[in-house]
């Protein structure tokens, strides 16, 4: 376990920009209130064996305790690097996402089980969508019910959409909570 | 009499046919008169060739295909002269004086007084020209023809006398000998005099101008002199009579006037009077427009132009010289003038709603000139010239005409292919049946084209074009304002604070426009919409951005125009809307934010009870976070301002909570937080994101303290919402909309002043009885206006009491003054021999 390097905070905080715009401070600067300390810490990020977590200081300093070889896990694993050094957002990223997302779209309940199946958002299935999407962004997505249920790319911009057909794609799968199930053990 | 003399005058002369002298014909009866009178013959031998010959040559100028006729008669002409002068040398011996034959073959004597009685009409100008023409006249009779053949010289004279009619009367103004006989007039009579004199003959030629258009069409003319007095109050009045007169005998088409193919073309004597009408009429009209304008950019004659102006734009837009008047009212729509600005609006306004008097070209024309205006004017303009724009409208259909016609093409494609693929099996026999439907179908189509032209009912097609052209106009002016508004706000924050302390007068005309847009929205083509959201956006926060960077600087903005921002967004979006549900978060924030900066006496309370409106309530979900930080902030706000305002606040609280069941936990009693408030812990009351504020970790205190409000309605509908539960789902019926309750409450501010203790009562009783707000609101009262009211009964008293004193004072002067006079008047009594005369003075003081 170590923290991430320059390059690697660049990645990181990069990939979360595209979803959360300026609410990325939000969390950077989240104060935690883990652990009997009085005065709250911070969270941060850590990298252990190719994978980045998302820890409270309190914890960091508890896991010190354990071996490097023997931690499985600490914190909330955000995403992995690949062997290429490219950054990948994990499902489990979706917690930290879901409240500070800039770009949402909600779904009908009727196509929410496709998304959870792992397909991408059609244009048939939009509940609703927030304007000023650019493609390229980031998007969380929701319920009707405003439960988050994972994230994507937009394919197409908000005002795009309004002409599209009902099967055009409008945001690209890339993890949704039906992923829990689907790869338990990966994750 | 007098008008057939009028027509001859022009004449020229005619070739007189080529008969030798012998051939003349004297007949006794004229040698008779001509021995009995022969001073009357001077004339003759006084005549005027030169003035002939040149009268003669300015009408043969005119037309140039008979030039070389004309000069042919020319020369016939001075040969004829010749003979003529010749002959009055030899005539005028023993030929003293001819009688005049008349069209009908009267023989006229002359006498002395014939030049002044024939001009009796009061076109004593025309004496001169009468005279010649009569010295034409006679002079043609010198060569006497017979009776048959003057005829017919006379009526083709006639002719060619009404094909120059318009040029003669042009001629015939310039010449305006009448000033002459006016001048005159004017030394006689005192100004006075006069100006009565012309207010009559004013009233007598509108009269009979209006008894009788079509014989006294020449009389405009005068008319036209009229207004070119020096007077101006005969001016003044000349110009609205005119107007009146023009209003009534204006007919109910455009005349177009005949070209010179239609003018050589023969045409019976009716068409030609008609001709002659109309062609007068249109070219007095024209000279009164041009007085008109000229008038209007002289500042003592401005307001009556544009009233005339006004009045006749309104009355006759399908007239001609229809666009030089637009011209002028809309470069008059803006004036600084508050009289002229309004004249010339409601003028456009009601251009814009009678479409069927001009069949909407004028329509296009004054929102073309409009836009050209406010682009000349850098978007500095008068606000009202753009409200115009409000009372267009348009048809629903309008921004979908092309759909509909490609459809319709494709389904004729389709049919024709249909019956290209059935048409070879049946090609003989359907070969008879075609040509027949063929000939059918070109003889339709004639029909149909005769009657588009005939008939007075648009056509759809011409309609939908101009329409969408006046749209795209209106719409160009718009953005071309929002532009304006946008990249002064750019400029501002570097601009020095005291040049943005005009406020809203940086942006006239943002107001209007917005208005417009909210308006027109549904029109709008979606790809205008990015943009125009965009722009709405900017304009939305920006204020509040260069509020932030530069401190001290007022909001360039104001918070009325910024809530009217989110509006039209909001309005654009919904109306456009069938498949997408699009949320527009940012709107959302500046309004969450634009809350906390509303100053109830500053912005008005309309505009954000209407963006509460359009905004919280009509939109059909949201999600929770946002739905509790409104909840919150609105229950905070409804604690800081008056009663309408909270009132309206609460309304759409509560119309909040009853769709959002999750949000029912701000009224539960313990701080939430945890698992429901999300991933924020804590309420952050400062933060400008909605999203981020944490409402659902907070409670709504404030609603306990709301139902302590003063005001009856409130305290109870504060207290219905904190008992709804999360639990049960009811729907309340009393759903007022916050605008509603916001007109309400503030119509019931001015009305309402019962004393304090009979409201408390009436509180109780009412709460007793548990009736609707509505009930309520009627006897509720207010502190705030009791206060006022206790304030004015108490200044009044008090000024009652100053009132009392400053007379008692004076009461007590004047008590002490007589007696002090009786006191006197004693003792002058006493010494009653010296004065009589002064206590008579001090009596009468008394």
């Amino acid at each position: 376990m170590r923290p991430l390097d320059e390059k690697e905070t660049t990645v990181v905080l990069e990939k979360l920009l595209k979803f959360t715009d300026n609410n990325l401070q939000n969390i950077v600067y989240n104060p935690s209130h883990e652990g009997p300390d009085p005065n709250p810490g911070r969270y941060c990020f850590r990298l252990h064996k190719n994978k980045v977590y998302y820890v409270s200081e309190s914890l960091v300093k508890r896991a010190t305790n354990v071996a490097r070889a023997n931690l499985v896990s600490l914190g909330t694993c955000i995403g992995k690097f690949t062997h290429h050094g490219n950054f990948h957002l994990t499902v489990q990223a979706l917690t930290i996402l879901a409240p500070n997302a800039k770009h949402k779209v909600w779904l009908k309940p009727t196509s929410e089980m496709s998304f959870l199946y792992g397909n991408h958002v059609l244009k048939g299935g939009l509940g609703r969508i927030t304007d000023a999407i650019a493609p390229g962004k980031g998007v969380v997505v929701f319920s009707m019910s405003d439960v988050p249920l994972g994230f994507g790319i937009a394919a197409k911009s908000a005002q795009d959409c309004r002409k599209l057909d009902p099967n055009g794609i409008v945001v690209l799968h890339q993890a949704d909570i039906g992923e829990y199930l689907r790869k338990e053990e990966e994750l | 009499m007098v008008k057939k003399q009028k027509q001859k005058i022009i004449l020229p002369p005619d070739l007189p046919p080529d008969i030798n002298e012998d051939e003349i014909e004297v007949s006794d009866e004229d040698l008779q008169f001509v021995n009995e009178n022969r001073e009357y013959a001077g004339f003759v031998s006084r005549l005027d060739t030169k003035s002939i010959t040149k009268h003669v040559t300015r009408v043969a100028d005119v037309k140039e295909d008979a030039l070389e006729a004309l000069y042919e008669k020319r020369l016939k002409k001075k040969l004829l002269q010749r003979e003529q002068e010749e002959d009055s040398k030899l005539q005028v011996d023993h030929v003293e004086a001819l009688p005049i034959k008349t069209l009908d073959g009267q023989l006229k004597y002359r006498t002395v007084t014939k030049p002044s009685t024939a001009s009796e009409s009061g076109v004593t100008g025309e004496r001169e020209t009468g005279g010649d023409d009569e010295d034409d006249t006679a002079g043609k009779s010198i060569v006497k023809l017979t009776k048959a053949e003057k005829r017919a010289k006379l009526k083709k004279s006639r002719k060619e006398a009404k094909k120059q009619g318009k040029e003669l009367d042009e001629s015939e103004a310039e010449q305006t000998p009448q000033a002459v006989v006016l001048a005159e007039v004017k030394e006689d009579l005192t100004a006075e005099e006069a100006f009565e004199n012309k207010k009559r003959k004013l009233a007598e030629l509108g009269i009979a101008l209006l008894a009788d258009p079509e014989s006294n069409i020449k009389s405009l003319k005068e008319f036209l002199q009229l207004c070119k007095d020096n007077d101006h109050a005969i001016v003044k009045l000349g110009l609205l009579s005119l107007l009146a007169v023009f209003k009534d005998i204006i007919p109910g088409y455009r005349i177009r006037l005949p070209t010179e193919k239609e003018q050589e073309m023969k045409v019976s004597k009716d068409v030609k009077k008609m001709r002659f009408y109309e062609s007068t009429l249109l070219s007095s009209y024209k000279a009164y427009l041009q007085r008109l304008t000229a008038l209007e950019k002289q500042l003592s004659f401005q307001q009556v132009a544009i009233r005339c102006i006004c009045t006749l734009l309104d009355a006759v837009p399908h007239f001609n010289f229809r666009e030089s008047l637009l011209g002028v009212v809309v470069r008059n729509i803006g004036s600084p003038d508050d009289v002229i600005r309004r004249l010339c609006c409601s003028t456009i306004k009601s251009l814009f709603k009678n479409e069927g008097k001009h069949g909407g070209e004028a329509t296009v024309e004054a929102v073309r000139l409009i836009a050209h205006y406010v682009k000349d004017h850098n978007c500095q303009w008068h606000p009202d010239s753009i409200e115009v724009f409000l009372s267009l409208s348009f048809d629903e259909d309008i921004s979908r005409p092309e759909k509909a016609d490609e459809k319709n093409k494709g389904k004729n494609k389709k049919n024709k292919k249909r019956k290209s693929v059935e048409e070879p099996s049946q090609l003989q026999d359907n070969r008879r049946k075609r040509s027949k439907q063929e000939l059918t179908e070109k003889m339709r189509e004639e029909v149909n084209a005769d009657y588009k032209a005939v008939a007075f009912t648009p056509n759809v097609a011409e309609q939908r074009r101009k329409q969408s052209e006046t749209l795209s106009a209106v719409f160009e002016t718009y953005f071309r304002i929002l532009k304006h508004a946008l990249q002064s706000i750019a400029a501002r924050p570097e601009v020095d604070a005291s040049l943005s302390a005009g406020g809203s007068g940086s942006h006239p005309l943002l107001a209007p426009c917005l208005k417009g847009l909210g308006k027109f929205s549904h029109l709008i083509d979606i790809d205008f919409m990015g943009n125009l959201i965009d722009h709405l956006k900017r304009l939305a926060s920006g204020g509040s951005i260069s509020e932030n960077n530069s401190g001290k600087c007022l909001t360039s903005l104001t918070v009325s125009e910024r809530l009217q921002c989110c509006i039209v967004a909001f309005k654009v979006m919904r109306t456009n809307l069938d498949a997408l549900n699009v949320d527009l978060q940012q709107f959302f924030v500046q309004l969450y934010n634009l809350i906390l900066e509303y100053r109830p006496g500053r912005d008005q309370g309309e505009v954000l009870t209407e963006a509460l409106k359009v905004m919280l309530c009509d939109d059909r979900q949201h999600d929770m976070q946002k739905a509790a930080a409104f909840v919150k902030r609105l229950a905070t706000f409804s604690l800081c301002f008056g009663s309408a305002e909270s009132m309206a606040a609460l309304v759409t609280l509560k119309h909040l909570l009853q769709k959002n069941i999750k949000c029912r936990n701000l009224l539960e009693n313990d701080a939430g937080g945890g698992s429901v408030s999300g991933s924020i812990a804590k309420y952050h009351p400062y933060e400008k994101d909605s999203n981020l504020s944490g409402a659902l970790a907070s409670v709504l205190w404030e609603l306990n303290l709301l139902s302590k409000h003063y005001h009856p309605a409130i305290s109870l509908l504060a207290s219905n919402i904190s008992s709804m539960s999360v639990a049960n789902n009811q729907v309340y019926l009393s759903n007022i909309s916050p605008i509603q309750a916001f007109t309400d409450m503030s119509l019931e501010r001015e009305t309402f002043d019962p004393p304090s203790g009979i409201n408390k009562s009436n509180n109780k009783r009412k709460r007793g009885i548990g009736s609707s707000i509505s009930a309520s609101v009627e006897t509720s009262g207010e502190t705030s206006s009791i206060d006022e009211d206790e304030l004015r009964k108490k200044l009044s008293a008090h000024f009652m009491l100053l009132r009392d004193i400053k007379e008692n004072k004076k009461l007590r002067s004047e008590l002490e003054h007589v007696t002090s006079s009786l006191q006197q008047h004693k003792e002058y009594k006493q010494q009653k021999r010296k004065t009589t005369q002064r206590p008579k003075s001090k009596k009468k003081l008394v």
